[in-house]
Parts: structure tokens; C-alpha cells; sequence
């Protein structure tokens, strides 16, 4: 409990220097700082209609950041969730259009496992790398990003096109049967739930069982590791494929909660932001639910920041980034305060 | 238009020799910059936002005051500080610089697109080039052959760099600060100091290889400008084995193998254009996978370097 | 103050060494009081041991001395005149130089490289021609030499001691400190360096603070000795006046020695444990365990002795799971070992390995999750087909710890919270809990004062009685003579000499352990 209150005190104190350097950084484009707190508060959370935009904004980010900190946990820093789910998202369609005549209820359920799976591949491929060939895993995760991006963008210009779409070079829809809806009362799509769910799951299974005590050890020493006989490249290989899973399956919503096809809209930042997230969190699935909603909410109020004060788009990456720097900076802080004893957990 | 023809494959096998020479300039500017801060022990991941960074001031300060060399160097200046910042959040106990370099890279490119927005639409002067093919008749050679400036400063920097590292006293030092923390300290060096200049220094010639493609090649700024070269260059520094020679070499490669696709195009092979283009990315892993191995750390690495261990 | 090293760097044109005074020094760590009120007087040209255990406050001394610590309290008096080190560079000017325990040398550079290196007054510029020429004088009046142009990296660890050495003297340095310099030497190699050590004192050409816990040293090549204690001077005086039995009283404090353990007769059994043709690599890819052979008894303690850099950290990493051999066989029971977490389990295969923080614990998870790391997948603490009961995990950690008497704030601190003697009880406690019978041990003891040690050596015989297969390695030849039933040496990745204890003679070991039969 203690040490949760100390990752609670020091990500506030994070929270707050990244907002003052933030509103120097408006002020230097001539805008009120205390405005700009102001439109963030609202636009994150403010209004029903922005409460619900943050939220399904928040939705693939719980996913994306289990990406980071699945793997983080035996020790590995995979930085691969856009690439995830990019590939996730192929798989979907691809997936989906085969199975065009089905049941919706299968088909659906067979998409987003397909998502899944894709991802998880994806991410188990650079463990693989890893664990055989000691390849680092940041750079590998990193190139596969590019490359699944790459891939993406020859299918659906090329092989999997829809010469429907005028507006962008889109991969063929899965159709209306397909699409998941939103959860009733609300205008969120039911991602969120698989969002907390997937969240849930995680957390259960690297915190109360004998695998995720076994990857608590690789993660912490992978020399004890050894020492005690683990299987580690099993449990490298795991890690990668349940953080891929995870993106991928963001990756699956996309498709059917949102778009309905693959095309570069799946490539806006997810898997980045979701990096972020999983650092805010300390990696802690649980924590991730919360992360992905602030996170989430930055990005929301991205729009009226932009229609008040004429902010550019790329305005709330800037002050991600910063929150990203001083986190990383806070961990420097961590067990140098009295008032928080040195307990494990 | 028939001297086109008349070329075929020759012009594709020309055309990736001129773009090799074109494209690996950011490359090499960037491994260069990057081999430093690694000799001292630091990775920095982040040098795609740098790079970004360098891109986009370049491109401001050539169109603002005209003078493309000027914006060269003010590129140089928002990397050295980007490598400031690296180097000074890293300086704090327990802080992972893996992690730092990409926080710095999300943060680079977000700054670079945020401000700017306003130098999307207007042209800024370009970077000199010595023509040194205007004997052919041939585009194709007349354009593999306009060697840029930036390139043959860099070629000059290389073989500087090396002999830097191995006869003057800052390189000694980079070197033990890099391989042997403990040992720097023992004769009195201030290890972070050491680290966060190297790091400067990697982030002023990235900056400066972000310059490049906003002021030569391409030559303009939009936001897809670059796709991953300062990611590239990291993996580009393992293989070449902290070499600064050796990077040359590779980054020629790597610009080769950039150019192809657009060679290809040339020729009019239009066909599957993006998977050409996902071949630096292969090629780097594929490099990168060679140049690993389970067993050993990394032959050649600094001791000190977070990713040999 | 010196000037800059030349050709005549060790010859008697120079003045003698300054006279140094240590004046009342006093530091405290936190709550820890690592020096209290210590003096003590290095008279120029004369060879000065600090004896004392681990934990003693040597250290600590010498680096004061050095200007990597400020003193709380005293300071340096330098030919008469007060002096202040606020840093290493003033330890340099004032002709201190340091030679460590750990190596200061630069893996990457050649030895050519690391000796200019060294210099205080590094040009920007390095005129590598002027340097070598600088360096082949200098070497030709030492009594040891070099290869100038090979990478440190490739060095073995006795050369790299010398280099060390070489590094000082090179730079000018007159009063040379030592620490444990001959921890990574054979017995003949450290008389040889000490010799020299020595011969320099008597030409006035240097002084030399010797920081050792072996009194062989201290009573033959030492002029003067000063014992410290729990950071006190507890005494010392000429080396001529004290005696071994009076140093040891002033070491330990008044407390005996404790007797060693009883040795139970075995009956010779099977063997347990086996090593065919074993050869494994380094972390450089470079041959480190060539085709060694042996074989470990039931109720026997096979010991291994060489100088550290001879393969013993492969031979044992392989054992343990954490590298690859190359080729051949290790089998216990005569069935193959894969070094499976089930084989461990079922053969009651316990390793304690040297370092136990970096190779055997995790320093951020509790003391009671350390202590099941090799118990968590089975019940009780493993429950409902996956889950981990921590309930369980705290009552075997809370067991433990007071059964093994480990000093820590309750099962759920941090390891990282207790001093290097509990961690060590904390992996002795694992390992030792589940009555192996296989047991392979490295070092047990490095680091740790008397009590401590005496401690687990017991332990260790007490497995070895109750019919544990104990493979022993160590750097102590001591410690082997205690406990080994039989003794091997290990040098360069082989097994080069075989005896029983009974029959083991010193000498004949330390010639083996550096291959001159």
C-alpha cells in the first residue's frame, strides 16, 4: 500500500511540473496559461460529451500500454504497439472477409482473436530475436513498427484494396453485420470494456500467479533466474505474445468498433501513447486502467485546444512527451523519501 | 527522353549510387553523432525526434534568414540541446536512458510537427552541391553526381572522429568514460559531465542530418519526412562496431539501399513501392541480427553501454 | 612537486618520498561510523600494512586519503605542512596514488593506451611517438614487463595487477597505496610483487600503505603495521616487535577464533555428480573451461583451487544454468543434467554462487519471496492449479528467518534493505533449506568477518555429513584445507593436480595453480 502511495505522490508531483512547463510553453505562444489548464480540465472531463471522447480514446490505450508493460515485466522494453496493432488490424479484415457469410457473434469473435494472435506473433517474433540471438529488443520492436507500417500500406494500396473508398487508399470493409456497437446509455464503443477486462486479466495473471511470480524474478534478475532453473525463453516468449495480443487486439476494435477497415487511419499514435501509459503506471496493469484514462483525456481535449486558442493537433503530443520526461526523471525520487518505507511490491 | 531509355538498368544501378551518396548523409551525420555518446557509455533512442527537431529549425531559420548554411547550424543547436536534455535526465540515479531516448523522441517529433506547422507551404533555400557530372549528357549521371556539401563535411568528419578518439586526450577519455566508469572516476573525471557532452555532441551532428533532408534532400519539411533514419542510424553504430570509418561505409549502404525503391521507379518498376521501402527496415534487423549474439555481449562494445549487457 | 615523468622517473635523482601523517580521521556513513579518530605515521621509504577484517574501515581510510571521501574530522599532514584533499587530483599532486581491488583499467584500450592514460597532465594532443618511446625507457627499469599493444580485455588477472602497478609508477606516484593487491595472485607471484615493492621502499624511491588481511605478508615484507578494528586503531607498532597470535588478538578483538567444524567419516559412495569433457566460453566467446573432467561423491566436499580468471566463474555458470557449455556432459545421479528447474528439484541441487546480489537474489522483491524462489510453483505455496498463496510465502519466509538468525525488518523489507552478511545468510538459507544433495559452492565467504564465515563453513560441512555431494570452489586455500575431503587445481580451464587433504602440500598447489609443476 505504501509504495502505491509513493507512485501516486511522485506521478502527481510529475503531473504538476509537466503542466507548468507546458503553460510556460502556451505562453510563449502569446496564450493564458490558466486558460489552457482550464479547456484541458474540460475538454478531458468537463462535459458528458468529453467524458465519453476520453473515454474511448482511453480504450485502446489500456491495451497498447499492456504492450510495454507485460514484457516490462520479465525485464524487456518493447516499445512495439503501434506495429501490433497495425497488423492486428489486418488480420481482422483479413479475417473478417473471409468469413463474410458467418454468424456475426463467430465472425466477430473470430476476428478479434485473429487480431490477437497477429499481434501477438508480431511481438513474439522480436522475443524470439531476443532470446536466440540476443538481439535488443527496443530497436527490434521499433523497426518492426516501421515495417508492419510499411506492409500495411502496400496491402491496403494494393493487394486488399477497396477501389470504393475515394477518400484514402482503404483495405476492403468488413460490412455493418460486423461492427460492435457502442454500450447502451452511451456513445462508447464496447472496446472499453475489453479495454478494463484485458486490464483485469493481466494483472491477475502476473501478480497472483505462479507464472508472473516466475517472470517477477526473470524481470528482476535474470541471473537468479537461471540460477533456479526457469524456463526463460518460454516465459520471454509468453510476455511478448500476451503484451502483442493486447495491441493487436486494439488493433481488432479499431476495425470493428470503429472504422469498419484497415487503412492508415489505424497509424495515429496509439501504440505510442500506450508507452507513455504503461510508464505512468509503473507498469502495473491495474494502474494502466486509470493512466489510459489522464492519458486519454489529454488527448481528447486535443480538438477544443485547438478551436479555442488555435493550438496545433500536435500540441497534446507535446505535453505527452514532457509528462513522459519528467516521469522518467520521478523515478529518480522513488525510495529517497523517509516518509516511504523500502517495502517490496 | 531517349538518353532515359538508352540507360535501363544502368540508370537504376547509377541512380542508387548518386542516391546513396545523397541519402546516406543524414545517416551518417546521425551514426557519427550517435558513435560518440555510445563510446561514452549512453545510448540515445531518441535521436528520430532530434533528427525531426534538426529538420524542421533548419528549414525555419533557412527561410526566415535565407541563408541555408545558417539554418544548418541552428539545426545543430536545438540537437545540442535535445542532447542536453537527454543527458541531464539520464545524470539521475536509476533513470533507464533506453526509456529516456524514446520519451525525447515522442516529445521531438510532437515539437517539431507543433511548431512547424507554419513552414509546411513556403521553400527555403537549399544546401550547395558541387556538380561535378556536368561533362555527361545524361540526367541521370549529371544528378548522381552533384555531391552535396553537407557529405563531403562528413566525409571529412569521419576519419577526424577516428583519429580523434584514439590520439587526443578528450577521446582517451570518452573512450575510458564509456568502458570503464569506475576508472574515469579514479582519475578524477566527472563521468556524467563527460556523458551529457558526448550526448550533446551526438544531438548537434543529428540535428544537423536532420537539416539535410529538409534543406537538400527532400528538400522540403512535412510531417512524413522522416521514417525512422535516427532509429536506423543506433542499429547502423552497432554494426559498423563504433567505428566512425566504418559508419561511413555502412551508411553508404544504408543509402543504397534506400534508393533502390526510388531507382526502381525510375525505370518505371512502380509496382509495390512500399514494400522497397520497408527494405532499410529489413535490412537494419537483418544487420542487427547479425551483429547479435546470445552469448557474448556485443563484440566491441563499450562496456559501459546499456544494450551490450 | 614531482615533475612530469621521464626516463629517469625511478632513479635516485629524485628526492625521497614525502613523510605522511594521517591525523585523527573520523567519518561516519548515516549511522554507520566507518572511521573513528584513526592516526597513524608513514615514514618515507618504508612499507606501512593496515591489517584488519572486512568491514574494518580500511578502505574507508584509504579513500579518504585518496579525496574520494571528505572526513568528517583530521587530515594530512605532508612533510610537515597541513594539507587538504578535496579530490583525487589533489591525492595525484601530492603523490598519492591508489591501486584497487577492483581493476581501474580500461578493457578496451590497449596497455599502452591506460598508461598514458594515467597522466595527470594529459596533452590535448597525444604525440603517440613521443609516448611509446616514453614507455620502453620506463620499462626498461622495471623488474616486469608488458606487452604494450595487447587490449587489457585479453590481459589474465595477474598481469593486470602489474599493469595496475605500472601505472602508478609511470605517473610519478611516491607513496602507493595498495588494496589487497595480491587477492588475484598466486602465493609466488604476490612474493614476487611485494619483493619489488619492497626493494623500491629500501631505495627510498617510495612508500607503500599495504591494506591486507593476510599476516604472511604483514610479518614478511611489512616495516610497520597498524591493526584497525570496527574503525578504530586498536594497535601496531614495528612489525619486528608484534607476532602473529598478538595480531590476530588485535584483529578480532578478544574473541577466539571458532574451532572448524567436525569432519564425519564418510564411506566412499557413488558418485552424485559428474563433469565429462566439459568446455564452455566466456562472455568474450574466448575457451574458459576446456574439456575438464571430475567427479563429486556423495558425502565427500571435492574442493577446486586456482587463482580467480582461471575458468572457476564459467565452470560454476554452467552449473548453475546461467551459460551454455559447448560441448560435453554433466549428469547427476547418472541420469543427463539440463539444469531444468524440475532436475533441480528432484536431484536437491543447491548452488550458492559468489555475489549472491547479482547472480542468486532480486533486490526488490521481499526477503520471503527471495527465500521461495525455488519453492513458489509447488505447494503449499503454489494453490488452485496456478495461483500463488502468499500467505504461504510469508510463513516459510518468517520461518526461515529466524531459523537462519537473518537481521531484516520483517519478511516483507526489501532485500535491498540488508547488509551483505544477511543477503548471504538469505541465499544460504534457500539453498541450504532443502537438505540438497547436490551442492556447489563458489566463494562462500568473500567479504564476510570471521563469525560469519565460520558460520558457513559449518554449514557446509554439516551437508557434506549429512551425505551431500559438495563441490567447493575457492580462492582461499585455506578455506579448501578446512573443509575438502579432496583437492583439484584448476588452471586455464583444466584440472591440472589432484590430492587428498591428507597428503595436500602448499607449495606443490601454488606452483599447479600457475602451471609450474
Amino acid at each position: 500500500m505504501r509504495a502505491g502511495a509513493e507512485t501516486a505522490a511522485l506521478t502527481a508531483a510529475a503531473l504538476l511540473v509537466t503542466l507548468l512547463l507546458f503553460g510556460g510553453f502556451v505562453a510563449l505562444h502569446g496564450v493564458d496559461p490558466l486558460a489552457v489548464y482550464a479547456t484541458l480540465f474540460v475538454g478531458a472531463f468537463g462535459t458528458r460529451f468529453s467524458l465519453e471522447d476520453t473515454l474511448t480514446q482511453a480504450a485502446p490505450l489500456m491495451l497498447t500500454a499492456l504492450c510495454t508493460a507485460v514484457p516490462a515485466r520479465a525485464g524487456l522494453l518493447v516499445i512495439g504497439g503501434e506495429g501490433a496493432l497495425v497488423v492486428g488490424g489486418v488480420a481482422t479484415v483479413l479475417v473478417g472477409v473471409a468469413l463474410a457469410g458467418a454468424p456475426p457473434a463467430l465472425a466477430v469473435g473470430a476476428m478479434c482473436a485473429a487480431g490477437a494472435v497477429a499481434g501477438g506473433l508480431w511481438i513474439a517474433a522480436a522475443g524470439a530475436l531476443r532470446h536466440v540471438r540476443g538481439v535488443n529488443e527496443t530497436i527490434a520492436t521499433l523497426l518492426l513498427n516501421y515495417t508492419a507500417i510499411a506492409v500495411m500500406h502496400h496491402l491496403v494500396t494494393g493487394p486488399i484494396r477497396d477501389f470504393e473508398q475515394v477518400l484514402k487508399p482503404a483495405s476492403w470493409a468488413v460490412g455493418e453485420r460486423f461492427m460492435i456497437g457502442d454500450i447502451p446509455g452511451t456513445s462508447i464503443h464496447w472496446g472499453l470494456a475489453f479495454g478494463i477486462a484485458a486490464c483485469l486479466v493481466t494483472y491477475a495473471l502476473m501478480r497472483r500467479t505462479t507464472f508472473g511470480f516466475g517472470v517477477d524474478i526473470l524481470g528482476g534478475n535474470v541471473r537468479a533466474a537461471q540460477m533456479v532453473g526457469l524456463p526463460i525463453g518460454t516465459m520471454i516468449l509468453a510476455t511478448c505474445f500476451v503484451g502483442g495480443a493486447a495491441a493487436g487486439l486494439a488493433g481488432a476494435i479499431e476495425v470493428v468498433a470503429v472504422h469498419g477497415f484497415a487503412s492508415a487511419s489505424l497509424v495515429v499514435g496509439y501504440g505510442y501513447a500506450g508507452i507513455l501509459v504503461a510508464f505512468l503506471a509503473r507498469q502495473n496493469p491495474l494502474a494502466v486502467v486509470l493512466v489510459a484514462v489522464l492519458v486519454g483525456g489529454i488527448s481528447a481535449s486535443g480538438g477544443l485546444l485547438q478551436r479555442r486558442f488555435g493550438l496545433p493537433d500536435a500540441a497534446t503530443v507535446v505535453l505527452q512527451g514532457i509528462l513522459f520526461v519528467a516521469v522518467l526523471a520521478s523515478h529518480t525520487l522513488h525510495g529517497r523519501f523517509r516518509v516511504f518505507p523500502a517495502r517490496a511490491g | 527522353m531517349t538518353a532515359t531509355a538508352d540507360l535501363g538498368w544502368w540508370g537504376v544501378l547509377i541512380a542508387v549510387a548518386g542516391g546513396a551518396v545523397r541519402v546516406s548523409t543524414p545517416y551518417l551525420f546521425v551514426s557519427l553523432g550517435e558513435t560518440l555518446t555510445e563510446k561514452s557509455g549512453r545510448v540515445n533512442l531518441g535521436l528520430e525526434g532530434t533528427l525531426v527537431m534538426g529538420a524542421m529549425s533548419g528549414y525555419g531559420v533557412a527561410y526566415l534568414t535565407g541563408s541555408p548554411w545558417l539554418g544548418v547550424l541552428v539545426a545543430g543547436g536545438a540537437g545540442a540541446l535535445f542532447g542536453l536534455v537527454h543527458g541531464l535526465v539520464c545524470s539521475l540515479s536509476r533513470v533507464n536512458d533506453v526509456a529516456v531516448g524514446i520519451a525525447l523522441f515522442l516529445l521531438g517529433t510532437g515539437l517539431a510537427f507543433h511548431l512547424g506547422k507554419p513552414f509546411i507551404e513556403p521553400t527555403a533555400p537549399r544546401l550547395p552541391h558541387l556538380a561535378l557530372g556536368t561533362w555527361s549528357e545524361y540526367p541521370q549521371i549529371r544528378s548522381a553526381l552533384e555531391i552535396n556539401g553537407l557529405f563531403i563535411v562528413g566525409a571529412v568528419l569521419a576519419p577526424l572522429l577516428r583519429w580523434g578518439l584514439r590520439s587526443t586526450r578528450w577521446g582517451l577519455v570518452l573512450r575510458t568514460v564509456g568502458d570503464n566508469a569506475d576508472a574515469a572516476r579514479a582519475l578524477g573525471y566527472s563521468v556524467e559531465r563527460v556523458r551529457t557532452a558526448a550526448t550533446m555532441a551526438g544531438g548537434f551532428l543529428a540535428g544537423v542530418g536532420g537539416s539535410f533532408l529538409s534543406l537538400y534532400y527532400p528538400g522540403t519539411w512535412n510531417e512524413g519526412l522522416s521514417s525512422g533514419q535516427g532509429l536506423m542510424a543506433v542499429a547502423l553504430v552497432i554494426f559498423a562496431r563504433w567505428n566512425p570509418v566504418a559508419c561511413f561505409w555502412v551508411s553508404l549502404l544504408f543509402g543504397a539501399a534506400t534508393a533502390l525503391g526510388p531507382a526502381l521507379q525510375s525505370i518505371g518498376i512502380t509496382a509495390n513501392y512500399y514494400l522497397y521501402s520497408a527494405a532499410p527496415y529489413a535490412l537494419t534487423l537483418g544487420l542487427l541480427i547479425w551483429s547479435s549474439s546470445p552469448r557474448q555481449a556485443l563484440v566491441g562494445a563499450p562496456s559501459e553501454l546499456s544494450i551490450s549487457r | 612537486m614531482p615533475s612530469p615523468p621521464g626516463p629517469s622517473v625511478v632513479r635516485p635523482r629524485v628526492a625521497a618520498p614525502p613523510a605522511v601523517e594521517i591525523r585523527g580521521m573520523s567519518k561516519r556513513f548515516g549511522a554507520l561510523v566507518a572511521l573513528d579518530d584513526v592516526s597513524l605515521a608513514l615514514a618515507p621509504g618504508t612499507i606501512h600494512a593496515v591489517l584488519g577484517e572486512n568491514g574494518a574501515g580500511k578502505s574507508t581510510l584509504v579513500k579518504c586519503v585518496m579525496g574520494y571521501h571528505r572526513p568528517d574530522s583530521g587530515g594530512l599532514v605532508v612533510d610537515g605542512r597541513e594539507r587538504t584533499v578535496t579530490g583525487p587530483r589533489q591525492a595525484h599532486q601530492l603523490g598519492f596514488g591508489m591501486v584497487y581491488q577492483h581493476f581501474t583499467l580500461v578493457p578496451s584500450m590497449t596497455a599502452a593506451e591506460n598508461l598514458v592514460l594515467g597522466r595527470d597532465d594529459l596533452p590535448a594532443v597525444v604525440d603517440w611517438g613521443a609516448e611509446r618511446a616514453r614507455i620502453q625507457a620506463f620499462q626498461r627499469r622495471m623488474p616486469f614487463a608488458l606487452e604494450l599493444d595487447r587490449p587489457v580485455s585479453s590481459l589474465a588477472a595477474g598481469e593486470k595487477q602489474k599493469l595496475e602497478i605500472l601505472k602508478q609508477l609511470f605517473v610519478g606516484r611516491r607513496v602507493l597505496i595498495l588494496d589487497e593487491p595480491t587477492s588475484v595472485l598466486t602465493p609466488d607471484e604476490a612474493d614476487r610483487i611485494l619483493g619489488v615493492m619492497r626493494d623500491m621502499a629500501r631505495e627510498a624511491l617510495l612508500t607503500v600503505v599495504l591494506i591486507t588481511h593476510k599476516f604472511r605478508e604483514v610479518l614478511a615484507f611489512a616495516d610497520e603495521v597498524t591493526v584497525l578494528r570496527a574503525g578504530r586503531r586498536v594497535g601496531g607498532g614495528p612489525v619486528g616487535s608484534l607476532d602473529r597470535d598478538t595480531l590476530v588478538r588485535l584483529m578480532m578483538g578478544g574473541g577466539s577464533v571458532p574451532p572448524p567444524a567436525a569432519r564425519a567419516a564418510a564411506p566412499v559412495r557413488e558418485p552424485v555428480l559428474e563433469v565429462d569433457q566439459l568446455t564452455a566460453h566466456n562472455d568474450r566467446g574466448v575457451i574458459a573451461v576446456r574439456q575438464l573432467s571430475l567427479a563429486v561423491r556423495a558425502g565427500e566436499i571435492v574442493g577446486v583451487a586456482g587463482v580467480s580468471g582461471n575458468g572457476q566463474r564459467e565452470l560454476v555458470e554452467t552449473l548453475a544454468g546461467q551459460r551454455a557449455p559447448e560441448a560435453g556432459a554433466l549428469r547427476v545421479a547418472g541420469a543427463p543434467y539440463r539444469r531444468t528447474r524440475g532436475e533441480m528439484r528432484r536431484h536437491r541441487i543447491s548452488i550458492l554462487t559468489e555475489e549472491p546480489l547479482r547472480n542468486a537474489c532480486v533486490r526488490t522483491m521481499s526477503v520471503a519471496e527471495n527465500l521461495a524462489f525455488r519453492t513458489f510453483d509447488e505447494p503449499p505455496m503454489a494453490v488452485g492449479g496456478g495461483l500463488v498463496s502468499r500467505r504461504a510465502v510469508r510463513a516459510h519466509g518468517a520461518a526461515l528467518i529466524a531459523r537462519y538468525r537473518i537481521r531484516a525488518a520483517g519478511s516483507e523489507a526489501r532485500l535491498e534493505t540488508l547488509s551483505g552478511g544477511n543477503v548471504q545468510r538469505t541465499v544460504l538459507a534457500r539453498e541450504l533449506s532443502r537438505s540438497p544433495a547436490v551442492l556447489i559452492v563458489q566463494n562462500p565467504c568473500a567479504g564476510l568477518d570471521v563469525a560469519a564465515t565460520a558460520e558457513i563453513r559449518g554449514r557446509i560441512m554439516e551437508a557434506r555429513n549429512a551425505g551431500a555431494a559438495v563441490l567447493l570452489l575457492s580462492e582461499d586455500l585455506d578455506e579448501l584445507l578446512e573443509l575438502a575431503d579432496r583437492i583439484v587445481v584448476m588452471f586455464e580451464g583444466r584440472l591440472v593436480h589432484e590430492t587428498l587433504r591428507e597428503d595436500a602440500d602448499v607449495h606443490t598447489i601454488g606452483r599447479y595453480m600457475t602451471s609450474h609443476p
